[in-house]
Formats: structure tokens, sequence, C-alpha cells
């Protein structure tokens, strides 16, 4: 048994019925149905050890982005608490804060920097990075004359290479080619055996069957199971024939 | 118990502000003060000459007469109060003559730019009636002093119940979920830290950004506010033609000041959405975002200050040591754009169609704040002290322009206030933010 890196304990999140509101609306009071809320997560407990693999399943609208967003501390839980011991969050998802005007490298700082790493950190790995992501001259051209495909490539690139301690991966994996599918692959492959504690959120169970150590499986907002990758899978897979 | 205790007091205690602030305020408001004394302060090229009128003088009649030891050249006539750094009224050497009935010893001399008292040693110029009735109606009326006073109250009052928020932090700790003043404070500096090198970075490649397919490019940032002010050069100065001296530098300078506050509060309302794809996908302060849109901001600022300094150079300006006011001016004015834009963020988010409204309001602020006229000589009389008491801008823009083109030093303890009052707005807009950030997500 190693450290524990990340607690999740008695996890609710509601979304509430805050839509946005006409002036005239808010001045009025008129229909403000603040009440109203939907539970996305409901009372979800798990711990991670630090550095293993953990995949999350369901299905679609069963609250696995939101669980993921609030760990990486978008928004906190309505109940219940994340403990992260200090350990940095990152999470993997395409394009943060990227400026189409920016050259590849001007958003590669940007957004390693959003990501809580210094300048000099960021500075120090842009070569690996830029290495990573296959973009060779068109590093220095403004992101919007990217393809989508290059785009997502660069991103993806800054969270595999730049280090955090907890690395939560919504559904990227199947990012650009074949070529640079099979190297995330193999990133990932990386990942597993170095110390970084890693969170996998997926509807294909044969990606999560290559990677995880474990797997949670949760339905609508609620627990519904936490085991060993194989059994949780085949579960899911019964579930799902129905 | 204790504890229990001790907030059962600090509500009771913040009842008691509360009833303490309407009476104080309504205390202040019918208090019958002393009739103020009035200091008529004669402009001239070598300096100012200064006669005290004291009301019982007033009231006796004995402003009649006054009396200058020289020949000199009067520009204008300042009436003060008891506040040395506002005046009450500013009269033009050309209005000046109809104040007067006659002189002793001498004789008056009209000259382009003044009004020359030539004579013998004791000059006495005899002041007619309506001089009289100016000079009781100033007198009379403590207006600006008493609003003074009373935001001096407010600004205490609040300051008290931070005191009280922070005394009930201390009492019941509770570290999870802590938004009591004390903590936040701590907790946005160190935000500030940890995000200064994104903040200043976000600025710099945004910057970059907005000039990148120009043709001229970087050349933009000096191009723009340079043909502004030859708009305004043009329009201004040739063809309205006006009264107030360097009327283009005058209102290029305020419109700079202006433009940089309408910006902030603008993109503020508007921050959480056109920021969306940062605010959903990584954990930030929002303010950052904010700051480094100010940051951005300054920058260009920067650029039209020069174009300014140019524009200074070519009208003949002339500069004294009291420029230097022209900074905290800016910097208060900074501080406030700030608080008040961190509590639009938060509306923004909730409210539609809060952007159009604000773009009214701004609209509207524009028009009173003085940047195409003098507020205190153009707006009638109990309304240009209102406005400079309770519109800061109009206060800031005021005495960033006195201190820039006319070396003066003015609204000295409404300039404290606002300077108060944006800490506290400051602290409020925090406070709100980071208790509601959370929940920004789920509605964007």
């Amino acid at each position: 048994m190693g450290d524990i890196a990340l607690e999740v304990s008695h996890v609710s999140i509601d979304y509430k019925n805050l839509m946005h509101m006409s002036l005239h609306q808010s001045l009025l009071k008129k229909e403000v149905k603040r009440a109203e809320s939907i539970r996305a997560v409901n009372d979800v407990s798990f711990k991670v050890e630090k550095g293993k693999i953990l995949g999350i399943i369901g299905r679609n609208g069963s609250g696995k982005t939101t669980l993921l967003r609030s760990i990486a501390g978008i928004f906190r839980p309505d109940e219940g608490y994340i403990d992260t011991k200090g350990n940095r969050v990152s999470l993997m998802a395409i394009g943060i804060g990227f400026n189409g005007n920016n050259t590849g490298r001007e958003n590669i700082l940007k957004s390693g920097m959003l990501l809580g790493c210094k300048l000099d950190y960021v500075k120090e790995h842009m070569e690996e990075i830029i290495e990573f992501s296959e973009l060779g001259d068109f590093i220095d051209r403004p992101v919007r004359t990217y393809s989508s495909g290059m785009y997502s490539k660069l991103s993806f690139s800054v969270t595999a290479i730049l280090d955090t301690d907890i690395m939560l991966v919504d559904e990227v994996l199947s990012v650009g080619d074949e070529h640079f599918r099979k190297k995330s692959y193999k990133k990932m492959e990386d990942l597993m055996h170095s110390n970084r504690t890693v969170l996998i959120v997926s509807h294909a169970t044969d990606t999560l069957k290559k990677f995880c150590d474990k797997v949670l499986w949760i339905n609508d907002g609620n627990f519904v199971q936490l085991g060993d990758t194989d059994k949780v899978l085949a579960e899911y897979d019964k579930f799902m024939q129905l | 118990m204790m504890k229990e205790k001790g907030i059962a007091l600090i509500k009771i205690a913040r009842l008691l502000v509360g009833i303490v602030f309407v009476a104080g305020l309504i205390s202040i408001a019918l208090f019958p003060f002393d009739k103020r004394n009035l200091s008529l302060q004669f402009m001239t090229k070598e300096g100012k000459y200064e006669v005290i009128v004291n009301n019982d003088e007033i009231a006796q009649g004995k402003w009649q007469y006054i009396d200058f030891a020289d020949g000199i050249k009067i520009e204008e006539l300042r009436i003060y109060g008891k506040i040395k750094s506002m005046f009450l009224e500013k009269i033009k050497y050309d209005q000046f003559a109809g104040y007067i009935a006659g002189i002793e010893n001498g004789e008056i001399r009209w000259e382009e730019d003044g009004l020359v008292l030539d004579g013998t040693d004791a000059i006495r110029l005899e002041m007619n009636e309506a001089f009289g009735t100016l000079l009781k109606e100033h007198s009379s009326t403590l207006l600006l002093e008493r609003l003074i006073m009373a935001e001096l109250y407010a600004v205490m009052m609040a300051f008290i119940l931070l005191a009280l928020k922070i005394a009930e932090e201390k009492i019941a700790v509770d570290n999870r979920d802590n938004h009591s003043p004390l903590y936040e404070m701590k907790k946005f500096f160190g935000d500030v830290r940890k995000y200064w090198q994104y903040t200043v970075y976000a600025a710099k490649t945004d910057l970059k950004a907005e000039v990148a397919n120009s043709y001229l490019n970087r050349l933009w940032w000096l191009l723009e506010p340079f043909f502004n002010m030859l708009v305004y050069v043009i329009v201004f100065g040739q063809v309205m033609g006006n009264s107030i001296r360097n009327y283009a530098t005058f209102v290029f300078s305020a419109l700079l000041m202006w433009n940089f506050f309408n910006k902030t509060i603008n993109y503020s309302v508007k921050l959480i959405r056109s920021n969306k794809d940062i605010v959903t996908k990584v954990y930030i302060p929002k303010f950052i975002l904010l700051i480094s849109d100010m940051i951005l901001n300054m920058f260009k600022l920067l650029f039209s200050l020069i174009v300014l300094a140019v524009m200074l150079l070519i009208f003949k300006v002339q500069i004294g040591i009291q420029i230097l006011w022209v900074l905290p001016a800016y910097a208060i004015m900074i501080l406030f754009a700030f608080g008040i834009g961190m509590i639009f963020l938060h509306f923004g988010v909730y409210v539609d169609d809060l952007s159009y409204a604000v773009g009214i309001l701004l609209n509207m602020l524009m028009f009173l704040s003085g940047i195409f006229y003098e507020v205190m000589t153009t707006l009638p009389s109990p309304f240009n002290t209102v406005m400079m008491c309770l519109n800061p801008v109009a206060l800031f823009i005021d005495t960033m322009r006195n201190a820039l083109l006319y070396n003066q030093l003015c609204n000295l303890p409404l300039i404290g206030i606002w300077l108060l009052i944006s800490i506290i707005l400051c602290c409020v807009g925090v406070h709100i933010v980071y208790k509601n950030e959370n929940s920004y997500v789920k509605v964007v």
C-alpha cells in the first residue's frame, strides 16, 4: 500500500438551476427558480494511491466530467470534500486559454502557466513539447492557421509533458492521426510506470482495460462499483447490454 | 460558550453601528454649523493674492473694499470655503468686471489675458452689490462641507463594520469555506503573487495578438492615440472654439483616463463569458483575468501618454511640481475601477443583458464626468458640488487635469475619501468573487 494521493469523500455536486437571467427578470424577480437543482454527483467516495491509474466509467451524463472538474478545483463540491494532499492537479483538456492570433510557442507558455507551472519550467520543457506535438515549423505560426488535429495535438502535448502530480484525462486520448494516437498511448504507458497519479474518464472499455489499475463505475451520479479493472468492466459491459 | 457570547456581542455592535450611522447622517445634514469664512484668491502671473473675509464681515458689508498693495494683473478670482483645495466658484477676469463699482488711487486697464490695476501703493477696489450677494450665498451654504463630512462618516462606519467582521473571524475560526476579510486578503495577495507571471505574460501575448494581423502592427499603439488627438485638436481647437485654454489638451487628457475606466468596466461585465475557454478548463482566480486586462490597457495608456506629452510640449503648457498629483489620481482611479469591475464581473455572469445596461450607464457617466467641460464652473451651483462629491470619475479627472494643465492640487479631502472607498469596494468585490466563483462555471 502506497500513500494516498487523492481522497474524495462523500462528494455531492448540484447544478443549481441558475440560468442566465435578463435584467428585466432579475429586477422583477420573475421566475427565478433557485431552489430547483439537479444532482450531478451523489455521495461518491474513493481514494487513489500514489502512482496508480484509476479509470472512471459510466454512461453519458452520469457525472464523470463534473466529478473530474471538481477534482481539478474548477468548482467546489456542494457536500463532502476533496483532498488532493497538496498535489498539483491538471485537467487534460483541449486548448486551455489558447488565443488563435498567438503562435503555438506563446500558447504553450500561456497554458503551461495556467496549469500552475513556473515560466522557467515551461520554457525548459518547450522543446520537448514541440517535439512531442510533431508540429515542426508550424509552432511559430498563429494557432488559428492550425488544422483541428494539430490544435488538439498541441494541447495534448502541453499537458502530457508538463509534470503535475495528478493528471485528469477526459477522453482526449483519441486525438490526432493514427501515429500520434499510438504515441499518446505510449506516453500513457510511460506514465503508468512513473510516479504520477492518473484519472481517466472514458466510454471505451478497451482503453481502460489497457491502462487502469482500478475502475470506478458511476451511474446517474451514484457510486456503483470500485474494483479491479477486469471485474468492473465485465459487469459494466453486461449492464450496457441490456 | 465564549464563542457564542462573542458572536452575539458582534451582532449587537453591528446593529448599533447601523443606528449610529443613520443618526449621524441626520445630524450632519441638519446641524447648524457656523457660516463659513471665505477666502478670495486673486490669481496673478506672479502667484496668488489672498484676501480672507470672515462671515461677520460679510454680514456687515465689509467686503465692499478690497485693498491691493501694488499694481497687479488679475487673471481670475477663486472663492474658497473651509476646504482649501476645492474652490466654490471661479470668476474669470472678464466676468469679474461685472462686480466692480469703482477704484481708488489708481485705474483699471484691460488686457488680453487679464485685468491690470495700475496706480500707487494702496489701490482699493470698490465692489458692487452683486458681489455682496455672491459672497453671502457662498458663506451660508455649507453643502460641500456637509457632503464631505457625510462621506467621511460613511467610510468610517464601513471600516468599523469591516473590523467587526475581522473580530468575528478571530472568534469563530473555520478554515474550510472561510470567507472572512483577513483570510481573503491573505488569499488574494497569495494568488496575485502565484499567478503574477501568468498575468503579465497573458497581457503581453493578448496585446501582441491584437495587432498580429494588422499591416502596421505595433505602430498602431502610437497611431491610434495620435489620430484621436488630431481629431480633438481640429474639432475642439479650431471648429468649435472654446473659452477654455488649450481645449484640445483639456479634452484629450481627460479622455485617456476615461477610456481606461470605460474599457475596464465594459470588459469586466463580459469577462467570464469571453474567457469561457479558460474558466471551464482550469481553476484560476477570476480577478487574475481582470488584472491581466488592466495591465494590457495600462500599457496602451502609456503610449497615449507619450502622445499627450508631445501635445503638452506643442501647446507650451507650463508644468510644475504639482504634476506629481497625476499619479495618485490615476492610482486611485485604477483601484476604484478594479473594485467596481469585480462587482460587475460577478453580476455579469448571471444577468445576461447587464452588458447593455452598463454600456448605457457608462455613456451617461461619460457626459456627467466633465470630460468636455469643467464640472465646478460649468454645472449650475448645487449640482457641481454634488457631482464632484458623488461622482468619483469626475473627481479623478478634475484632479488629474488640474495637476497636469494648471499645476494645481485640488480636491484633496475627497481624493482621500475615495481612496478609502475604493479599498472597501475592492474588499467587497474580492469577497463576492471568492464566494461565488465556483458556481460561475455551472452557469456559462
